[in-house]
């Protein structure tokens, strides 16, 4: 194999929709920023309201992305990634806001949170990974629901209202430094997408594909699958933490309802409709739907006398979307896209060979 | 082309007194069997004789109810499947048994990597191990789909997904290969090429073969021993000139649809 030396254009060439991608999320406050003529690092103002939308797509984009590690590359279907997402949620805030610990219960929360958001994930799998497709999600769906029941109930956690976090210092507080918040999301973002990438591209990402398309017959070529598995929903839990941690930190508080459905149903209408086992399907599925819910959420209609309030019936609506989307694009978005260019691409490669074949024959 | 002499020495494969019951149903009954090395062994015998249930006791899908397997001398009853494919057996399917949205080269190159050290490194990417992608080369190159590796696998017609499904089993390198039914709903024209392709595999190495087979004139082509099986037990054991001449298995089990075929081999010259 000969090794290309020095910068690779042709990685440029077949990234450039990442980079374009990436210098978009650098460039953007700025961008808002001219655009609205607000300023980016001020406390208020359209600029500053965008930023934080962004924050919150960025946040989706983690958690869907995390979901489809188990989902769209390993084939586990799980009804309880809220476990993860709202649980992290609790325990940074237990720590953050525990007086004892001053300013080090942030740090120290937040590890907890990742370190139990893996060990969760570890003895669900070793418990239920065993168990074949609808059990396994059954099983998560049932443990998320009884967290949910025990935090909303309990009184410490705060009951049904959760609790607010204590004072951030400055530099990191949503609201004060909402600049720099939007970058550390960002990089977080761009270091999850990352890692999920390599991770695809590895030997072991090439088992976790395996599993996906043929369970039994990746065991029977010498696999062990459970092993593959476990890893798999290890590393979703964490990922599904980290996106729970910083939305929590942007709320600046904790509900029951971040251990909803809602937290695991989204993730999965987000990553089918962005392209389930494609990188970049469910980030685009889920900063696209989230937008949309956020844009849709205040619009009101005059129709004659009567006023259409749209947000009252975004659940329709986003319910019509889903089904259009499912229909048009049956491998979701980025998916029959994908699809379409190599179909364009093998068609192209045939239409080449004809040529080939008939200059043969007239030569 | 065979020798019938009994390979002396240890057998590959032993099973000793297998029983497997789902329920209530008894699936294999008492089965022991001895696999020399180095041969091609058929087992044959009627729908629901207990083939593939046996194949899946020596494969480690299914733990016997009873009853002992012996691989290499080693008691492998309780290695579990994964581990088993590791030691050097190998196992194709009766069912197309593939990774349907992976391509053709992906298939055979997940069995090369499924026996090395490099499972658990995420820190290369896969396919900058270009051993693994050679090799996988010549197992697809073996069974004739080079032309296609680079094609999805559900996009193979069947007869190509069962040279995939052979090719995967050669990938992984192993001692003891188990064919459930190679030719299963293989164009008759095709059969003559699968011959061929187990013509070349057990050519190699130091390979053995068993088959499950319905296609007589494959397991009369290409066994050195054949084992009947019916209801669950062994009926008959022999060199495929004595299974054809025992009339109690030609008429009970095999019918006369075969008879043509198993006259000739009868009369020795099978080759």
């Amino acid at each position: 194999m000969h090794i290309q030396k020095g910068f690779q254009w042709r990685a440029v060439g077949k990234n450039w929709l990442l980079i374009a991608a990436f210098i978009l999320l650098i460039v953007f406050p700025f961008l808002v920023g001219v655009l609205t003529n607000t300023d980016p690092t001020a406390r208020r103002g359209l600029s500053v309201y965008w930023q934080g939308i962004m924050i919150e797509l960025l946040i989706y984009g983690i958690l869907t992305m995390s979901y489809n590690i188990l989902f769209g590359f390993t084939g586990v279907i799980s009804f309880g990634h809220a476990l993860f997402f709202g649980l992290a949620g609790y325990l940074m805030g237990a720590f953050q806001r525990a007086p004892e610990l001053a300013d080090g219960g942030l740090l120290i929360g937040i590890l907890v949170a990742l370190v139990v958001c893996a060990g969760i994930g570890l003895l669900i799998g070793v418990a239920t990974l065993r168990l074949k497709g609808v059990y396994f999600a059954i099983f998560t769906l049932a443990i998320a629901e009884m967290v949910y029941i025990f935090l909303s109930r309990y009184e410490y956690t705060g009951s049904e209202d959760g609790f607010t976090l204590a004072a951030l210092p400055e530099w990191f507080d949503p609201t004060r430094s909402r600049l720099t918040f939007y970058y550390i999301a960002a990089a977080i973002f761009v270091f999850t997408f990352i890692l999920i990438r390599r991770l695809m591209e590895s030997p072991t990402g090439a088992v976790l594909l395996a599993i996906r398309e043929n369970e039994n017959r990746a065991r029977t070529i010498g696999f062990n699958t459970l092993t593959y598995k476990l890893m798999a929903i290890v590393l979703a839990g964490i990922l599904a933490g980290v996106a729970g941690i910083l939305f929590t930190l942007l709320n600046k508080k904790v509900g029951p309802e971040m251990l909803g459905t809602a937290y695991t149903v989204n993730p999965l209408l987000m990553t089918i409709i962005g392209g389930a086992g494609t990188l970049l399907g469910p980030a685009v599925g889920a900063m696209g739907l989230r937008l949309l819910e956020l844009q849709l959420r205040n619009v009101q209609i005059p129709l004659g006398d009567v006023v259409l309030d749209i947000g009252r019936i975004l659940p329709i609506i986003l319910g019509a979307i889903f089904i259009l989307v499912v229909i048009v694009f049956p491998y979701g978005i980025v998916g029959t896209f994908t699809r379409w260019r190599l179909n364009q691409r093998a068609r192209h490669a045939e239409r080449l060979a004809k040529q080939a074949e008939a200059l043969k024959s007239v030569s | 082309m065979k020798e019938h002499t009994m390979a002396a020495g240890e057998p590959i494969l032993e099973c000793r007194h297998l029983r497997k019951e789902f329920g209530g149903l008894v699936a294999v009954n008492d089965v022991s069997l001895r696999v020399e090395r180095g041969r091609v062994h058929s087992i044959i015998g009627p729908n629901g004789a207990g083939k593939t249930t046996l194949m899946n006791l020596i494969s480690g899908i299914y733990k016997p109810t009873r009853g002992e397997v012996f691989f290499k001398g080693q008691p492998i009853t309780a290695v579990p499947l994964h581990r088993r494919a590791h030691m050097g057996i190998g196992r194709s399917f009766q069912i197309t048994n593939i990774f349907p949205n992976l391509t053709v080269l992906e298939n055979v190159r997940l069995a090369v990597q499924a026996r090395s050290a490099a499972n658990f490194n995420v820190l290369r990417r896969a396919y900058s191990y270009g051993d693994f992608i050679t090799e996988a080369m010549r197992a697809i190159q073996e069974v004739g789909l080079t032309p296609v590796a680079s094609m999805l696998a559900s996009a193979l017609p069947h007869g190509g997904k069962r040279k995939l499904e052979l090719a995967i089993l050669l990938a992984g390198a192993p001692e003891l290969l188990i064919l459930d039914e190679p030719t299963a709903g293989v164009a008759s024209e095709q059969v003559r090429e699968m011959i061929g392709n187990i013509g070349q595999i057990r050519g190699q190495a130091d390979r053995t073969i068993i088959i499950v087979e319905h296609n007589m004139n494959l397991v009369m082509n290409v066994s050195d021993y054949i084992t009947v099986m019916h209801l669950g037990s062994v009926l008959a054991e022999g060199t495929p000139s004595e299974i054809a001449a025992n009339k109690a298995v030609q008429s009970a089990y095999l019918g006369e649809l075969y008879s043509d075929v198993m006259d000739k081999a009868a009369g020795g010259d099978h080759a």
